[in-house]
């Protein structure tokens, strides 16, 4: 049974736990190293076009209003997020400012595949290209603007202007 | 951006996906679970297990299924007739497999199997060794002893009482998997105290 609510699906507990933050690294990690470059890739742009459907489903049908709702209410689910949801003319913009994941990867000096912050734009375009629209990134390593924008309107993805993940002050956590 | 709040639901979608992928198969899945959840995301539970053994793993799986707001019981013991400690989870509200029945997700053929492929290959390399069962409907158990403890998994209710996971109401014996303990090294001592 779907829920009814923002999300597409329910869960017992208000916020997910923070430490599966590690699978989803770890999974990265595993799938470069086994498919390359390219299958992870194809793995990133898979999840938004499938698992994503729900999704993806309901910013077809419901518009950038739809793509904002979805957002707020993803981010608030999130462990230790802070991102601003903003509805402009034509877009929506994602100002995160605190990103959850890299967050409480760093905190707990995991290594962090220095293309981590790739999987916002692979993932989230794929699923936006199904309802119409595209998704765009800039910055990354913890902080980053993400745009969502008729795909008509949209520019290229210049992967340039995505960071790639740094290492902590003390040299763990470092990308690999 | 992939998140942690219907994270089961994506996992699950992964397994489907190593299965399919180009290059993909039940042996890429297998070696996902040993060497992306064994050994690189849940090393903090690798190291804790071999670290403090029994006592490692009260710790480790009482942070984590409080966090997942599990349904579970804990139970350490030792047996009466040779000391030897055991430690046991049952469980009767899986959060992982419960997410996916309450949201209709079933992307692979046995979620259930991920527990045992991350976790047996983390408790053999610290010297443990488990018996398990899971019925797919959110409950499961594992008694866990030290590899060379000849005992034989407990009968139902014998080491867990009244919170045995076999003895729920829920408990659906007729879909569940079994993993037995291998026993080969307790057999192989047995064996060299009888012949010494």
């Amino acid at each position: 049974m779907k829920a009814e609510g923002p999300l597409p699906y329910r869960d017992a507990k208000p916020v997910g736990a923070a430490d599966f933050y590690f699978v989803i690294q770890a999974t990265f990690a595993f799938v470069q190293a086994r498919l390359g470059e390219d299958g992870l890739r194809r793995y990133w742009a898979a999840h938004g076009r499938e698992y994503m459907r729900p999704v993806w489903e309901r910013w077809r049908d419901g518009g950038l209003p739809a793509v904002a709702t979805y957002w707020r209410a993803f981010f608030a689910a999130e462990p230790g997020a802070d991102v601003e949801v903003r509805e402009e003319e034509g877009r929506v913009v994602l100002e995160v400012k605190r990103c959850p994941a890299l967050a409480h990867l760093k905190a707990h000096r995991r290594e962090i595949l220095p293309v981590f912050c790739q999987h916002c734009y692979f993932v989230s375009d794929a699923a936006a290209e199904r309802a119409g629209l595209a998704a765009r990134v800039c910055g990354g390593d913890g902080a980053c603007v993400q745009t969502f924008l008729p795909r008509a309107d949209a520019p290229p993805q210049d992967l340039a202007r995505i960071a790639t993940v740094s290492a902590t002050e003390d040299g763990e956590g470092a990308a690999r | 951006m992939i998140g942690v709040y219907d994270f089961c639901g994506h996992y699950d979608w992964t397994f489907a996906w190593l299965l399919r992928c180009e290059g993909g198969g039940p042996a890429l899945l297998r070696d996902y679970w040993e060497q992306a959840i064994s050994r690189d995301s849940q090393r903090h539970a690798r190291d804790l297990i071999a670290a403090g053994g029994f006592d490692g793993m009260a710790r480790y799986w009482g942070h984590t299924l409080r966090e997942e707001a599990a349904g579970y019981t804990a139970t350490a013991g030792a047996d009466p007739g040779t000391g030897r400690r055991f430690f046991r989870l049952d469980m009767y509200d899986c959060p992982s497999r419960g997410f996916l029945l309450r949201n209709g997700l079933e992307f692979s053929p046995d979620y259930c199997d991920h527990c045992i492929g991350w976790i047996g290959p983390v408790l053999a390399d610290a010297g443990f060794g488990v018996d398990h069962e899971h019925d797919h409907g959110g409950c499961c158990w594992w008694e866990i002893r030290e590899a060379d403890d000849p005992a034989a998994q407990s009968a139902p209710g014998e080491t867990a009482g009244a919170d045995d996971a076999r003895l729920l109401p829920d408990w659906d014996a007729a879909s569940r998997h079994h993993f037995a303990r291998e026993r080969r090294a307790a057999q192989q001592q047995r064996k060299e105290e009888r012949q010494a």
